[in-house]
């Protein structure tokens, strides 16, 4: 369960580390548009590259990011397996038995595995070098505009930041679980479908106890320390924008408005 | 018949960022059908530690070795079941691992795991019940609805149910009030004493350390301190010092006695002993 890197910070000290939250959210926005701009293999070279460098700027490790992209795998061949069955376009590759290839098929595959690769690394290049507390900071900055709708900003980045405070105690609290299930003779990985059952049972009914109980002493926790729903608060701590931000913010808009000079001109 | 670890080491996580070594070199042989205390800091290792004695978690150097069974590192390890079965482990704050509809069908949970008939787990479940001294009114209650120290006595139930040979509890009176924790203690000594289960309680109770246990063993940031039996250990200050423990009052009393000029045997580890002692002496 620890293994998980998806989406975690990892504390280091680089040029993107010390960025503003919401010049990162804003730039991650328009690369993630560049890469669904069909600007053909020469585009993605070039997003490729700019966010590799930038992992390699941000001080990760190349492994890690492949790490994150473990969970995905299975979509990725899932996809594939789909896009083998329903795109008939293009030249006939070969045939094995009933099926038959395309080229459209491989071609669209890969479209699509490349955008996903792309796309994980993107967010896990924002989410490694962003503090959970900073990133709903910034979301709720950017979000401020709409209050003037009487959309409850605030309270959506309150419930954005509980969440994300305890995704890492629920993994603690899942992997306990699962141990002391294993301990008494629960076979999480092997097992016939109806011990599969129980096994996901005894350890999801536990879960949803401690939960509800973690959300009332949470809550309780909460007035206790004055918070009231609703309430103008203000703020411990204000971002700025310094020097990088700006130019983090215009290269990735730089690069949106490359991919769509390529879509348009090249193509 | 052993429980060994052999130049053990341990760490979470391997090559990822998050690496960390929990454990270090660890070498110790613990005494089987004895009751064992594990002490240290928090973050020692213990917990850490116990759990390679059922294969939760695997050595990621040197072997630990239970009985008949050899886990050893970078080895794939298949008897995880037997193994299991032979070592009953209680986590940390065990009651949050219920989740059956009654206490009774909780308990029977686990050595119906271990392909138990149904009939004899619920035989073994009452008994277990018994043992920690919840009765028949009981059975059929939903775990969910009892207080704090009854759960967990329903969790330490669910593990003897399996009968196990070893059975090892980390922190078990942890936020029991000292009146439950004394039970507790007492339930796990007796144990020992009358069904021969070789008992390993990670603890930081130093009175419950000299009160129940034969032997300490003393973990510091992942590495073996010391491994002693308990009255060496309670009565050279050094020790103490050096596994940086507050020593319990009598053994504090003695010290204070022995400043003023008179020696207590080191047999005497109560107050009741010594109250008996002093009365004698002052007799003569
Ligand atoms: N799942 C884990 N992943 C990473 N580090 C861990 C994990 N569990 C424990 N640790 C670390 O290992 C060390 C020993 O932990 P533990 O064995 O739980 O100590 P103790 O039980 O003595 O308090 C601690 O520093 C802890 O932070
Ligand atoms: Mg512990």
């Amino acid at each position: 369960m620890k293994n998980v890197t998806l989406g975690r910070y990892i504390p280091l000290d680089s040029f993107f580390h010390k960025l503003d939250p919401r010049s990162k959210i804003c730039a991650m926005f328009a690369i993630l548009i560049a890469i669904f701009i069909p600007a053909g293999w020469i585009g993605y070279a070039i997003i490729g590259t700019v966010i590799v460098s930038c992992i390699f700027i941000a001080k990760l490790q190349l492994d890690f990011i492949i790490k994150a992209m473990k969970p995905m795998l299975m979509m990725m061949i899932f996809l594939f397996v789909i896009n083998l069955l329903v795109v008939k376009t293009g030249d006939l590759l070969f045939t094995i038995g009933p099926l038959t290839v395309y080229t459209d098929a491989l071609t669209q595959t890969a479209y699509i595995a490349v955008r996903l690769v792309l796309m994980i690394m993107l967010t896990t290049l924002l989410t490694a070098t962003t503090k959970p507390m900073d990133m709903t900071l910034g979301i709720e900055d950017l979000l401020a505009p709409l209050e003037k709708l009487k959309v409850p900003t605030h309270d959506i980045a309150m419930m954005i930041s509980l969440a994300l405070r305890f995704i890492p105690t629920l993994i603690d609290e899942a992997d306990r679980i699962l141990k002391a299930q294993s301990s008494r003779g629960v076979d999480f990985e092997n097992g016939k479908f109806g011990e599969k059952i129980t096994a996901i049972v005894s350890l999801i009914v536990p879960m949803f106890v401690s939960c509800f109980q973690r959300a009332d002493d949470l809550a309780d926790a909460m007035e206790a320390r004055g918070y009231v729903v609703g309430a103008k608060r203000v703020r411990y701590k204000t971002l700025k924008f310094h020097g990088g931000d700006y130019v983090v913010l215009i290269v990735s808009n730089l690069i949106l408005v490359g991919m769509i000079l390529i879509w348009i001109f090249v193509k | 018949m052993s429980i060994r670890f052999e130049k053990v080491d341990f760490e979470y996580s391997p090559n990822t960022p998050f690496a960390f070594k929990a454990l270090t070199d660890i070498d110790l042989e613990l005494s089987k059908d004895k009751m064992t205390a594990i002490i240290g800091a928090t973050g020692s290792g213990k917990s850490t530690l116990v759990q390679h004695l059922n294969a939760l978690l695997l050595p990621t150097g040197g072997k630990v070795i239970v009985d008949e069974h050899t886990i050893e590192a970078g080895k794939k390890f298949v008897k995880t079941k037997d193994l299991r079965h032979k070592v009953g482990l209680v986590f940390q704050f065990s009651e949050y691992q219920l989740f059956e509809e009654t206490i009774i069908k909780d308990v029977s949970f686990g050595p119906k795991n271990f392909g138990i008939s149904e009939a004899e787990a619920i035989e073994k479940a009452k008994r277990a019940l018994k043992t920690v001294g919840l009765d028949e009114s009981y059975y059929e209650r939903s775990p969910l609805e009892l207080s704090g120290g009854q759960k967990r006595r329903v969790a330490i139930a669910g593990i003897l149910a399996m009968g196990p040979d070893i059975l090892v509890l980390d922190e078990p009176a942890a936020g029991l009030d000292p009146q439950g924790a004394e039970q507790m203690m007492t339930l796990f000594r007796k144990l020992n004493k009358e069904k021969g289960i070789t008992v390993l309680v990670v603890t930081h109770n130093m009175e419950h350390v000299l009160k129940y246990c034969d032997e300490v063993v003393v973990l510091d940031h992942g590495k073996l301190l010391m491994h002693t039996d308990m009255t060496t250990f309670f009565e050279n200050e050094k020790y103490m010092e050096e596994a940086n423990i507050n020593p319990p009052s009598i053994i504090r009393f003695k010290a204070m006695l022995r400043q003023r000029g008179l020696d207590i045997p080191s047999d005497i580890l109560s107050i009741e002993d010594l109250a008996r002692y002093l009365s004698r002496r002052k007799g003569k």
